[in-house]
């Protein structure tokens, strides 16, 4: 019991919790990317002696996307995401609450400069990737897994990029969970209590790197899609 | 130097507060803040007013009873220095200086600028000690410990549990203050015996007391006094984790 208590209940269990859940969808990012970035790759990268079936971009993101809906082990590995999302989003509103009740008297007069702005502001940039989330799901995993009223994703895609209101919405939720991970990142891992200095310094390199790569990469594929149609 | 006070005036723990302005006349350069204050103090007790109560002990910098909020700062704006090692100098003639007390749920302002820091006491009475034979002090010869260890576990021992940490973190957490107890005792072999049990006790001892998780924004070891490490907090992580993996 104290075991399980343990686990969950205190302030330091929340932010472990937080960490997992956090770190896991970090992972999952990777991934998602690597499938997406094909959508900016040029055809003459699927040559046709090479891939099955496969002459052209078009071709390639779907495929793609058919091993995804097909392969059962992702099928089990995406609800073990979404439950880990869920999970995060439960426990960041506890520790918000915990945190909010915790507070004293407001300053009169404050001074923020010892810390930078998205350390503090972890919870806002959240609900705006939440947001950007429950759109982008019901934009594509919606439409073409859960009702199937769409087949060709590629076209879906390519679709949905040519509107600018997605572009720029697209771009919000990637800058802020671009920032996010620019704390969360190295935060996670002061949660699950790493601590030598020397490994610290590194991942705290790893952590801002890995934000940019992944908001940059991410932000530009609907960038590209919007400019070359 | 002229300057202008905004500072924290409230009666009571239940009465509300608000922030009274007084301009003081002839501050020098090499007070310190707490001179300055005195200046003030006895202003207000000639003209038979009540005088502006705040914490201090040692005026030295070491004890850590002093505190104040200053222009929005926890002991002031020149990071890792304690309200008391703050000088005048360090201000501009003419300035407006806001000063307000340590703010968080667990500490409940007393009077003016004076709050009830006993929370913080109690999580140390929960598992901040170790076991250990009273009476003389031992040989210092007889635990032979690694010189790097014992300057990193002295680096932690320095908390002068002033609270700072504390009422600059935006979730009011006091994972540093107490991080630098566990870090502190887990390095040193005397520390050993309650180590698994000593995590469990403080951090239940934290959550009671009201105050919050910590988020990592560093807020706290930029304004401690001691300069008391955030990977401290990483440590108390690791320790909480390597408690709750052990089995006996
Ligand atoms: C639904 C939207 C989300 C909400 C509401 C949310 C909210 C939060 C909050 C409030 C924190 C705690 C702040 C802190 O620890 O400093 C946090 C931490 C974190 N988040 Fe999110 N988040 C969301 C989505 C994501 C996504 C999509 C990822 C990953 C790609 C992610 C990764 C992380 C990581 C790694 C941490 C650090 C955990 C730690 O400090 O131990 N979050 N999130
Ligand atoms: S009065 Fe002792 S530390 Fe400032």
């Amino acid at each position: 019991m104290a075991f399980i208590q343990g686990l969950f209940k205190t302030s330091v269990a929340r932010k472990n919790i937080m960490a997992v859940t956090g770190l896991f969808t970090a992972f999952f990012l990777v991934i998602h990317l690597v499938g997406n970035l094909i959508l900016i790759l040029p055809d003459s990268f699927f040559p046709i002696e090479f891939w099955d079936n496969v002459a052209s971009q078009h071709d390639m993101y779907n495929a793609y996307s058919h091993f995804l809906v097909h392969f059962w082990p992702i099928s089990v590995v995406a609800w073990i995401l979404y439950a880990g999302l869920a999970i995060h989003i439960i426990d960041a509103l506890l520790i918000t609450l915990t945190n909010w009740k915790a507070k004293g008297e407001k300053y009169v007069k404050s001074d923020n400069s010892t810390s930078t702005w998205y350390s503090r502001n972890m919870g806002i940039l959240g609900i705006i990737i939440g947001i950007f989330i429950v759109v982008h799901m019901g934009q594509f995993w919606l439409k073409y897994k859960v009702l199937g009223t769409e087949h060709d994703l590629y076209d879906l895609v390519v679709g949905t990029f040519k509107q600018t209101w997605v572009v720029v919405f697209y771009e919000i939720g990637i800058i802020a969970l671009g920032f996010h991970l620019a704390h969360g990142i190295t935060s996670a891992h002061r949660s699950l209590g790493i601590h030598p200095k020397s490994i610290m310094n590194v991942i705290k390199y790893i952590g801002l790197c890995f934000a940019v790569v992944m908001a940059v990469l991410y932000g530009i594929i609907p960038l590209i899609i919007y400019f070359n149609n | 130097m002229k300057i202008t006070l905004k500072i924290w005036r409230q009666d009571s723990p239940k009465s509300k507060g608000k922030l009274e302005t007084f301009h003081l006349d002839g501050v020098e350069d090499d007070m310190s803040f707490l001179e300055m204050l005195d200046m003030l103090n006895e202003q207000l007790a000639t003209e038979g007013k009540r005088t502006v109560e705040f914490d201090h002990d040692c005026r030295e910098g070491i004890c850590g009873q002093c505190s104040l909020v200053i222009n929005g700062q926890a002991h002031g704006h020149e990071s890792h220095y304690t309200t008391c090692q703050t000088h005048m100098r360090s201000f501009k003639d003419g300035q407006t200086i806001f000063i307000e007390p340590f703010r968080a749920k667990a500490f409940p302002v007393i009077r003016d600028l004076k709050v009830d820091r006993s929370s913080m006491d109690r999580i140390i009475q929960a598992g901040g000690y170790i076991s250990a034979f009273t009476g003389m002090a031992p040989e210092a010869n007889s635990i032979p410990i690694h010189h790097n260890i014992s300057e990193s576990a002295f680096d932690s021992a320095a908390c002068i549990g002033c609270g700072a940490c504390i009422a600059t973190c935006k979730n009011s957490s006091a994972a540093l203050f107490m991080s630098a107890k566990v870090a502190h005792l887990a390095k040193l072999p005397q520390g050993q015996v309650e180590r698994k049990e000593r995590i469990a006790w403080m951090v239940n001892a934290h959550d009671e007391e009201g105050f919050g998780s910590c988020t990592h924004t560093g807020a706290c070891a930029m304004v401690c006094p001691q300069e008391v490490e955030l990977l401290d907090i990483a440590r108390m992580n690791y320790e909480y984790n390597r408690a709750l993996c052990s089995t006996n």
